[in-house]
């Protein structure tokens, strides 16, 4: 950067300051050079992130638009050459759109995001419910042991998911609860393999504790007059959680059910377990269907490529509309009371 | 239209007691404003009437009803609050209507009625508007529209006043006295300005660490305060304090003497007295003919004054002391101080020597150690009639003198 017109405030026994050390003494001493550093800082970062977030989708598309057999044989040597060195840039070797019918064609990939899109709804909506609950309790009443309380939910959303697994699918495959060591059986639950229940149940139990934590927070800023003057006029407390307190905490709403549905639309660990066998009908998700381009001897890679593109749409398209309502709910809020 | 009753009313938390064994009678389409300073019970007063806190003990009654475990909504009373507290998310008629719709009333209903409270407090034409467009005046009538659209039987107003400027205040408070007389609902009233108090109640109820002292008309419970916290708070400034011994021929302070009959009072069992003088009741001794009953000249040094345009505080030294660093309450309760207002004709300076009389028939005795009032007045009978002595317990309801209405 520029060293031209650096200012001579620097002391007499440095006598030839190195390039390095000018630069910085203008750097602290200019605010015009301080704000270009800060600048191409900026974009140094925005670069990284945006080449390492979209990186992969472009990739994914280059392989969805190559033909299987050309994935396999195909030269990817292709470079880019950038400042001396030759970075590699792989480019589409065909251009097969045919491969994001094909997709529907050979698996009924429809019904897993079918499956994917139910499961998280249902999740979400039993996950803000009762994390609006949790959140209104946890937020805005004071009584003894709520610390307590709150340190449990917090060390219990600290368990890895897979403790729970086996003792799950145990119970799920129908099986008698039966006390440890005792032998008493408690009682046998319905078979819930290969149905939704087996899996929702899970997913809600893992995602409550953030849900709760993020709705705790945004619950417990809104002014107390508000809910007096809404149970004053006419809800009861549940009332005036779901008509004032949830509206204007919509932000917060809107974050907690985005990532509760991004984080069960993507799960697979569970469902794969639940779901017995790697067929639509017994409820196997998204990622499920993925990998069923996969069989012992044949990769789709193509298919597999355009069938997680066609995957991600959905989940595109919800994120941007709920960014818009986030955005919107922060200024609102900032300009509200 | 209901009348309120709290019987025996505790509300305990953990640490404190915020509302102490509270009795209180209010009628039909009466004015009452609860007073005190911060912290004293008001307001937990008021949501234990709203249903807002359960008290810990005793019963509520609104009307022939016991609200005492029923939740707000189903009290009959609505609610304007400090914070004003409309939903952010709603726009004016939502904020108004909120209730009603909440109660399934029909569209038409809803729209009558909301068009007059609108028209009531004057926001016509604002129904569309957010509740962030409006100014805070605005605001606070939005808020008020939506406590009477629903024509409650109790309002109930949390310090309403207390978010506005000045100028907006006393606007409001006349505005508040209009509806009052347009409604004719019971109103409770809490604040902690006893100017706002003064003016629109019918009843004060001055309450000071969860206690009721006194529940009377404004000027009963400034010309006859039914103890010292109540003499102290109402009135601006407050009144001069000054503690004595009691003599055969009257009271002993540290630097003048008042001169009555101890034996016409109530003070057997009494050993300290404190006697009370508003700042108006204190003249110069060269103004004395309008006073009915004046005391022994005082001979005293000007310190400070406050000319205020229709009168002028004078801080008076009756010791040569100055009162630097005093403010008008401390100077109100030191023995060698004393506050008086004098006309703002009155040619008075600073640091000059001064005599005044007492006007006797005003002068206050209370019991120093409990605070009960012993007297309004230590005026000699056989020249003026001295008012009845109202010495009853601080929580009873003074009703001689004063004026009702």
């Amino acid at each position: 950067m520029a060293t031209a017109n650096e200012p001579p405030t620097q002391s007499s026994d440095d006598e030839n300051p190195g390039p390095l050390e000018r630069w910085t003494v203008g750097v602290v001493n200019d605010p015009d050079k301080r704000s270009r550093l800060y600048r191409a800082l900026f974009y140094v970062a925005c670069g990284f992130f945006l080449v390492t977030t979209l990186f992969p989708f472009y990739w994914l598309l280059v392989l969805a638009l190559t033909p299987n057999a050309a994935i396999l044989s195909g030269d990817w040597e292709v470079t880019l050459p950038i400042v001396g060195t030759e970075l590699p840039f792989p480019t589409p070797q065909g251009f097969n759109v045919s491969a994001f019918v094909e997709v529907f064609q050979q698996v009924p990939f429809h019904l897993y995001v079918f499956n994917s899109f139910v499961l998280a709804t249902v999740t979400t909506v039993i996950v803000i419910v009762l994390a609006s609950l949790a959140g209104y309790v946890f937020g805005r009443l004071e009584f003894p042991g709520r610390g307590l309380l709150m340190l449990a939910v917090l060390a219990i959303s600290y368990f890895p998911p897979a403790a729970f697994l086996i003792p799950l699918f145990d119970a799920f495959l129908g099986n008698a609860v039966v006390v440890p060591f005792l032998g008493i059986e408690l009682f046998a639950p319905p078979r819930l393999v290969n149905t939704p229940g087996s899996m929702i149940m899970p997913f809600s139990a893992l995602f409550l504790p953030l849900a709760i934590f993020i709705l705790t927070t945004f619950y417990s800023q809104i002014p107390d007059g508000l809910e007096d003057a809404a149970r004053v006029e006419g809800t009861t407390r549940l009332g005036a959680l779901f008509r004032v307190i949830m509206p204007l905490s919509a932000p917060g709403v809107a974050t907690a059910a985005v990532l509760t549905f991004i984080a069960v639309y993507n799960e697979y660990f569970f469902s794969s377990i639940m779901a017995l066998q790697n067929e639509p009908n017994q409820w196997s998700p998204l990622v499920g269907g993925i990998l069923s381009y996969q069989t012992q001897y044949t990769t789709d890679f193509n298919l597999m490529a355009a069938a997680s593109i066609v995957g991600v749409l959905p989940m595109l398209i919800l994120v941007v509309v709920a960014q818009e309502k986030i955005v919107s709910g922060l200024t609102e809020g900032a300009l509200k009371e | 239209m209901a009348r309120v009753t709290l019987e025996h009313v505790t509300k305990r938390y953990e640490d404190i007691v915020a509302v102490d064994d509270m009795n209180l009678e209010i009628e039909d389409g009466e004015f009452v404003c609860l007073v005190g300073p911060s912290g004293c019970g008001k307001s937990t007063t008021m949501e234990t009437i709203a249903g807002l806190t359960k008290p810990t003990e005793g019963t509520v009654r609104i009307g022939d009803a016991d609200v005492t475990t029923l939740p707000p909504k189903d009290r009959g009373v609505s609610m304007v609050f400090q914070n004003i507290a409309l939903f952010p998310h709603m726009d004016v008629y939502d904020n108004i209507s909120f209730g009603l719709r909440l109660r399934d009333y029909d569209k038409e209903e809803i729209d009558r009625r909301v068009d007059r409270a609108a028209d009531i407090v004057q926001l016509e034409g604002m129904l569309d508007r957010e509740p962030n467009e409006l100014s805070g005046g605005q605001q606070q009538r939005v808020a008020i529209a939506r406590a009477i659209v629903r024509e409650p039987a109790v309002f109930l107003m949390d310090e309403p006043l207390a978010n506005l400027d000045a100028k907006l205040r006393v606007h409001m408070r006349t505005e508040l006295q209009r509806l009052h007389k347009q409604l004719d609902t019971t109103i409770i009233y809490v604040t902690h300005d006893q100017a706002e108090a003064m003016t629109m109640s019918d009843r004060i109820a001055v309450i000071n660490d969860g206690r009721l002292q006194q529940i009377a008309p404004p000027l009963t419970c400034y010309n006859e305060p039914a103890n010292l916290f109540v003499a102290g708070f109402i009135g601006s400034p407050s009144m001069n304090f000054v503690n004595g011994d009691l003599a055969n021929d009257g009271l002993r302070t540290d630097h003048y003497d008042l001169e009555f009959d101890p034996a016409a009072f109530p003070l057997e069992g009494i050993d300290e007295v404190t006697a009370g003088i508003r700042p108006e009741d204190i003249y110069l001794e060269r103004n004395t003919e309008s006073v009915v009953d004046p005391s022994a000249t005082i001979e005293a040094t000007t310190d400070v004054l406050e000319p205020m345009g229709d009168e002028i505080f004078v801080y008076l030294s009756l010791d040569g002391s100055s009162a630097e660093m005093m403010t008008s309450d401390e100077a109100s309760t030191a023995s060698n101080q004393l506050l008086m207002s004098v006309d703002p004709d009155e040619t008075i300076e600073a640091d000059q020597q001064v005599s005044i009389v007492l006007d006797r028939s005003k002068v206050h005795l209370f019991d120093a150690a409990s605070g009960e009032a012993i007297t309004h007045g230590v005026a000699d009978e056989s020249v003026h009639e001295a008012p009845t002595a109202d010495a009853e317990g601080g929580a009873t309801e003074v009703e001689s003198g004063g004026q009702r209405d």
